[in-house]
C-alpha cells in the first residue's frame, strides 16, 4: 500500500499518466489489490498532503478519482492531455459542479483595469473551457496555453493567462496538468502578451 | 418493375422512408437511381466532410429536409480541440445558391455562426424547422434572426448547445403573426427571457406541442405558461424553486392537473425538492422522464416520484436514485425501453450505483432496449444475468466511473460479462465499454457482434489483436472510437480496406505513428486521414516514429478539407 502511495506521489509531481514509476507493470497489473478500495482513495491522500488549503475531501476525492485509472502505461507515453473520464458532456458536468456545494471561487484581475472579477474554477472542466470564459468575460482574445505561438502583431487587444500559486510565485497557466492546477492556484491574472 | 411508368415507381418509393432503404433503392438500376434521387426529399449525411454540398444538391433536386453530423463523437467530452471544424456555413450558403427549397435542418456537433443562421433565415421561403443538437458558436442573435424572418417556423430546438447569451430580445422577435409554432426548446440557453413575451407567445401557438423552459422561467411564470398551453405533449420546466406565495404553488399543481397530454417531462435544471409534487398529476401518464439535469434531488426524492409513472418508457436519471431506487423502477416501470444513469457529484456518499442496480432493473423490465449506465463497479457476474434476461439490447454501454477497474468480487478483467452480452444480445448496434479488459473481449466482440455498428474503447486491451478482432469480424461496423489503448501500427494498417466501409474511426493516446499514418493517407485515397498536433509549433514537420496523439480517418468523395486549423493535418 505504501509503495502504491509513493507510485502515486511520483505520478502527482510528474504528470498524471507518465509512467514515471520504472517498475514497469504490465498492463494488467492489478493496483486494486482490495477489491474494495481503489487507487482513488490513497491519491486523495496525496492530494490533501500536498494542498493544505483543500480540506474539502470530497473535492480530492473527485480530482483523486480522476487521477485514477492510471493502470495502463507504456514507459515512454506522456499524455499532456486533461483525462476526461468518465465520458459525460461538458454542458452536463457543469450542471452538476453548480450544484453540488464544492466550488473553487478565485480572483481575477485583467492588466490594466483595477476591479476584478471572480470565477468558479470547478465549472470548467479543462484549460480551454477556462480560456473560453475568460476570454468572453473579459471581451478579449487570450491565448490558449495549449498553442506555443507567439502573436506576429503585437496587439493591446491579445493576453496570456498567468496564475499566483500557493508559493506566491507568477506562472504561465498551462503547464502542468488541470487537476495539479487546480490544487495550486491562488489567484489568476490576464496579462497583456507582449509582456511574457 | 421496370415495365411500369415512372410515376408508379414513384409513387412506390413514396412509401420508403429510411434513409438505409432508399439508398438500397438507388443501387438497384440506373433508371431507379435517377427516379429516387428526383424524389428523395430527407437525407442524412453522418460526416459533413464526406460529401460536397455542391454534389449533394446536383444529386437531389427535390432536396426539402438535411440531416449533418459535424465533429467527431469524442468532441463531447472534450478530446477535439477548438477550432477544429464543422462549419455550417458553407452548407447553407451551397443551398442558397442552389436554391433549395429547404424546409428542415438538423445539425449535430457543429460550428453555426449567427451569419449562418441569419442566411439561413432569409434565404429558405418555405424553412419550418431548425435542430440544433450540441452546436456552438452562434449567439441569441442568431435566434432573433430565425425567429423574425422564418415567416412559417414550426420547430426551434436547441439541445445541449453552447450559446452566447447577448441578452437580447430574441423571442420578441417572433412577430405577431407567427402563430404557427409546434416545438420551441431553449434549456440550453443561460440567460433570462421576457416571460410575458413567451407567454403571448404561447398564447397565439395553439398548436404548440412541446415546450423546454431555460432556468431563467420562474414558478409562477411557469404556470401561466402552462394554463395557455393545456394541449402540450412534451414539457421542460425550466426553474421549480420554491415561491413564497403558497397559493403560486397550489395554482401550479391545478394547472397540471388540466394537462391531460403531457407525456414526456424534463428539465428542472433548478429545483426544491419538495416542488416536485406539482408535478404528480401528470406522471402517471408520463412516457418519458429526463431528470438528469436535476442535480441535487436526494434519492429518496426520486423514489417517491418514480412510484407514479408505471407507463414510462424511457427514464434519464442520476445515480444518487441508487440500487435501491432501481429497484423500485424495475417494479414500477413494466414498459421501459431506455434507460441512462448519469453520476452525480455525491462521491463520499453510499448511494451509488452498482451492478445491482442494473441487474433488479433487467430482471423487472423486459422491454429494455437501450442503456447508459454511469456506475462505480460491475461484475461478469451481473453482466451475465443482463445478457440473459435482457437480449433485446440494441444499444448497451456501461462507463464504469473508475476506468479500469476490474470485477470486485473475483479481481478479473469484465472480459467474460461483455462477452455475454454481445453473445446474446445478436440485435446490438451500439456499445461501449468500461472496466478492466483484455484482448479477449475483442474476440468475442468480433465473433458474436455480427449487427454491431458503434464501437468505444477506452483503456482496454492488451495488444494489437484486439483491434484486429474487432475489424475482421464486425462487418456492419461504421464508426470506431478507441481512446487510451496499445493499438499500433499492426492494427491500423493490416486491413486498411476496411475503412473505407466504415464512417469513422478515431483514436486517441494510442500506440499508432505518424509513419504509419502516412502509409495509410497513400495507400488509401478515400480516407482523410487527419492528425492532430496541439503541442508543436505549426511549421514542425513531425518524425514518422512519434506517437500520434489523436488521428481522427473518415471516408470521402471530397478530398482534403481546406477549412481545416492548423493543428490539423491531413495526410
Amino acid at each position: 500500500m505504501e509503495e502504491m502511495v509513493m507510485a502515486t506521489l511520483d505520478l502527482i509531481t510528474a504528470s498524471p499518466h507518465s509512467s514515471s514509476s520504472s517498475s514497469s507493470s504490465p498492463t494488467t497489473d492489478n493496483n486494486n489489490n482490495h477489491p474494495s478500495s481503489s487507487s482513488s482513495s490513497s491519491s486523495s491522500l496525496c492530494l490533501s498532503s500536498i494542498s493544505t488549503r483543500r480540506t474539502d475531501l470530497s473535492t480530492d476525492l473527485r480530482l483523486g478519482l480522476s487521477l485514477s485509472p492510471s493502470h495502463y502505461s507504456t514507459p515512454s507515453r506522456e499524455q499532456r492531455s486533461s483525462f476526461d473520464w468518465p465520458p459525460v458532456k461538458s454542458t452536463l458536468r457543469c450542471t452538476l459542479v453548480e450544484k453540488s456545494q464544492i466550488s473553487l471561487f478565485v480572483k481575477v484581475y485583467m492588466e490594466g483595469i483595477p476591479i476584478g472579477r471572480k470565477l468558479n474554477l470547478l465549472a470548467h472542466h479543462n484549460y480551454h473551457a477556462l480560456v473560453k470564459a475568460l476570454a468572453n468575460m473579459f471581451r478579449t482574445t487570450i491565448l490558449c496555453p495549449d498553442s506555443h505561438q507567439l502573436p506576429l502583431i503585437s496587439g493591446n487587444n491579445v493576453h496570456v493567462l498567468t496564475y499566483e500559486d500557493q508559493e506566491g510565485d507568477w506562472m504561465m497557466v498551462g503547464d502542468v496538468p488541470w487537476e495539479m492546477f487546480l490544487t495550486s492556484v491562488k489567484k489568476l491574472k490576464i496579462t497583456r502578451a507582449d509582456r511574457c | 418493375m421496370n415495365y411500369f411508368p415512372d410515376e408508379v415507381i414513384e409513387h412506390i418509393f413514396e412509401y420508403v422512408g429510411s434513409h438505409r432503404d432508399r439508398n438500397a433503392l438507388s443501387l438497384v438500376c440506373r433508371s431507379w437511381y435517377r427516379i429516387e434521387r428526383c424524389t428523395r426529399e430527407k437525407v442524412f449525411i453522418g460526416n459533413c466532410y464526406s460529401i460536397t454540398p455542391e454534389r449533394l444538391i446536383q444529386r437531389f433536386p427535390s432536396l426539402k429536409s438535411l440531416t449533418l453530423k459535424g465533429k467527431p463523437h469524442f468532441a463531447d467530452f472534450s478530446l477535439v480541440p477548438h477550432g477544429w471544424g464543422g462549419f455550417v456555413y458553407p452548407w447553407i450558403e451551397a443551398l442558397a445558391k442552389g436554391k433549395v427549397g429547404l424546409e428542415e435542418l438538423r445539425l449535430k456537433r457543429m460550428v453555426v455562426s449567427d451569419e449562418s443562421l441569419e442566411l439561413l433565415s432569409r434565404a429558405f421561403p418555405n424553412f419550418k424547422s431548425l435542430v440544433l443538437v450540441s452546436c456552438e458558436e452562434f449567439t441569441t442573435d442568431g435566434l432573433a434572426a430565425i425567429a423574425a424572418n422564418c415567416k412559417r417556423l414550426r420547430e426551434l430546438d436547441l439541445q445541449e448547445n453552447e450559446v452566447d447569451d447577448h441578452k437580447g430580445q430574441w423571442l420578441s422577435c417572433f412577430p405577431d403573426s407567427c402563430t404557427s409554432l409546434v416545438s420551441l426548446n431553449f434549456a440550453c440557453l443561460k440567460g433570462e427571457i421576457n416571460t410575458g413575451v413567451l407567454e403571448r407567445l404561447v398564447a397565439r401557438s395553439p398548436n404548440l406541442k412541446s415546450l423546454r423552459l431555460n432556468r431563467s422561467v420562474p414558478l409562477d411564470a411557469l404556470q401561466r405558461i402552462v394554463a395557455r398551453a393545456p394541449q402540450l405533449v412534451d414539457l421542460g420546466v425550466g426553474s421549480l424553486v420554491h415561491d413564497p406565495a403558497m397559493e403560486t404553488f397550489a395554482k401550479l399543481m391545478t394547472t397540471m392537473n388540466k394537462c391531460k397530454s403531457i407525456t414526456s417531462l424534463s428539465g428542472f435544471l433548478e429545483v426544491t425538492p419538495r416542488c416536485l409534487t406539482a408535478m404528480y398529476p401528470i406522471l402517471p401518464k408520463l412516457t418519458s422522464l429526463n431528470l438528469s439535469y436535476a442535480a441535487g434531488i436526494p434519492g429518496s426524492d426520486l423514489i417517491k416520484l418514480i412510484r407514479h409513472c408505471k407507463k414510462l418508457q424511457r427514464l434519464w436519471i442520476m445515480d444518487s436514485i441508487g440500487d435501491k431506487g432501481l429497484g423500485v423502477v424495475a417494479n414500477t416501470c413494466k414498459e421501459l425501453q431506455e434507460l441512462r444513469v448519469f453520476p452525480s457529484d455525491n462521491i463520499g456518499q453510499h448511494a451509488a450505483v452498482t451492478e445491482k442496480g442494473l441487474v433488479a432493473i433487467s430482471m423487472g423490465c423486459p422491454k429494455l432496449h437501450s442503456l447508459l449506465y454511469f456506475c462505480h463497479q460491475m461484475t461478469n457476474a451481473a453482466l451475465i444475468t443482463v445478457a440473459k434476461n435482457c437480449p433485446n439490447f440494441i444499444r448497451f454501454r456501461l462507463a464504469i466511473l473508475d476506468a479500469t477497474k476490474p470485477d470486485p468480487d473475483t479481481n478479473q478483467p469484465l472480459d467474460e460479462g461483455f462477452g455475454a452480452i454481445v453473445q446474446s444480445c445478436r440485435r446490438l448496434r451500439r456499445l461501449s465499454l468500461s472496466g478492466q479488459l483484455t484482448d479477449k473481449v475483442f474476440l468475442y466482440i468480433g465473433m458474436y457482434a455480427e449487427q454491431l455498428e458503434m464501437l468505444s474503447i477506452a483503456f482496454a486491451g492488451e495488444s494489437d489483436k484486439g483491434m484486429l478482432y474487432v475489424l475482421n469480424g464486425c462487418k456492419k461496423l461504421r464508426k470506431l472510437e478507441i481512446r487510451d489503448c496499445p493499438f499500433g501500427n499492426t492494427a491500423l494498417l493490416t486491413d486498411v480496406g476496411k475503412y473505407e466501409t466504415m464512417r469513422s474511426l478515431w483514436m486517441s493516446s494510442c500506440e499508432v505513428t505518424v509513419g504509419a499514418c502516412k502509409v495509410l493517407a497513400m495507400k488509401m485515397p478515400r480516407l482523410n486521414v487527419e492528425i492532430f498536433n496541439e503541442n508543436e509549433p505549426a511549421d514542425c514537420e513531425p518524425d514518422d516514429v512519434q506517437k500520434v496523439e489523436k488521428m481522427y480517418l473518415y471516408r470521402t468523395l471530397a478530398g482534403k478539407r481546406k477549412d481545416a486549423p492548423e493543428y490539423v493535418w491531413t495526410l
